[in-house]
């Protein structure tokens, strides 16, 4: 499953969201101001609490909007 | 792969306000409208976390306004892609050519509306730290600075509004300014109450210094000639913007400042080509001008593309 860790005022979020969703792609939003639990995912998997952070498996990632490197991670 | 080519009756290049409000109104005017965005919808205004001087709005968040004149454009049929990356426009044919990574539009009508971006800190230092203490945007980055030190660079409007804004996040806050506040006095008198606030003005920063992060930086205070270092955790540089012109500056005339030469009509030296909202050379650039300028633009392209008809 495809994880986007943000939160709702990013833009830059915002973009990688609807992107996502431009794609046809599912994905679950995991909100790094309303879950500490997703900020300390955030912050294990990326060594920051930056976002946006795209994963589809927990172990690559790609933080910010840099669609070449989503669409390779994401197989688009 | 060969690009497709579309035919369009009007590009708009850049989706800030002028970009938006330009699209509206070509939209309402049953012309075949795209606008194209390489960064963010909405532009500078994107990341302003209270606007307060938008006529019939009390207060709004940049994201909501946005939204809202985005839907309104898309609603009469205008068509914005944020996800198709501009690579080159060619301006001087009657027939323009704007080339994406995917398509190659051909247009009588383009309407530049890319607005400014954020001055980078002139200090060597800054690509070490740039994400890494050093920031351009409150309302992307000021989260990881919860319970820390932050400084914001800057004593404009953008500027006083940053750090009101990222006090919530702040332990202690200094806004730091080599000059005078040039702000609004409203907005500066809510940051004097904040007891977590430190001002200092005619203070330069002077160096950086850290490891992996920002950890501490020099200041020069002017007036009394004393240099010191402060433990600092991220500096928000709010120190102005520069036109966003890169796409088409050697195909229109640009002012000394770098903006496009277009009268309050808002046509360029290239006929067919409107320039309209920050991208264009004039005194006051405003929320409320940046509209105007769009709308401006648009009808008057309208008559343009009228009269190229023979309509």
């Amino acid at each position: 499953m495809v994880k986007v860790y943000s939160f709702e005022a990013c833009p830059w979020c915002q973009k990688v969201k609807k992107y996502l969703d431009s794609k046809g792609i599912a994905y679950e939003v995991r909100d790094i101001e309303l879950s500490e639990e997703a900020a300390e995912e955030c912050q294990k998997l990326s060594g920051d609490t930056m976002v946006p952070v795209v994963t589809n498996d927990d172990v690559n990632y790609v933080v910010g909007f840099d669609k070449a490197k989503i669409d390779q991670m994401l197989g688009l | 792969m060969e690009k497709t080519s579309v035919k369009k009756d009007i590009v708009i290049i850049g989706a800030g306000m002028a970009g938006l409000t330009a699209a509206l109104y070509a939209g309402r005017m049953n012309l075949d409208t795209i606008v194209l965005e390489n960064a963010i919808v909405g532009g500078q205004i994107a990341n302003a976390t209270g606007i307060e001087n938008y006529p019939g709005f009390m207060k709004v968040s940049g994201h909501e306004l946005i939204d809202t004149v985005q839907k309104q454009a898309e609603n009469v049929g205008a068509v914005i892609d944020e996800f198709d990356v501009i690579e080159r426009l060619e301006l001087q044919n009657k027939v323009k050519l704007v080339e994406t990574a995917n398509y190659i539009y051909e247009t009588p009508v383009i309407i530049l509306a890319t607005g400014m971006n954020r001055r980078k800190l002139p200090l060597a230092e800054e690509p070490k730290y740039a994400n890494r203490g050093v920031h351009y945007c409150e309302l992307c980055d000021g989260h990881m600075y919860q319970d820390k030190v932050i400084v914001v660079m800057g004593g404009g409007n953008a500027a006083v509004d940053a750090a009101n804004f990222l006090t919530k996040y702040a332990t202690k806050l200094y806004l730091i300014h080599r000059s005078q506040f040039r702000a609004d006095e409203i907005s500066q008198e809510k940051l004097r109450k904040n007891p977590k606030v430190d001002i200092m003005l005619d203070t330069e920063i002077t160096k950086l210094f850290g490891d992996t992060r920002l950890r501490q930086i020099e200041i020069l205070d002017k007036k009394n000639e004393i240099t010191k270092r402060l433990d600092v955790d991220a500096i928000f540089v709010n120190i102005g913007v520069e036109p966003n012109v890169s796409l088409f500056k050697d195909q229109v005339k640009l002012s000394e400042r770098g903006h496009v030469i277009a009268g309050e009509d808002c046509r360029t030296n290239v006929e067919g080509v409107f320039a309209a909202g920050d991208i264009r050379e004039k005194e006051i650039h405003q929320l409320t001008t940046a509209a105007s300028d769009g709308t401006t633009a648009a009808l008057l392209a309208e008559k343009y593309i009228s009269k190229l008809r023979g309509v």
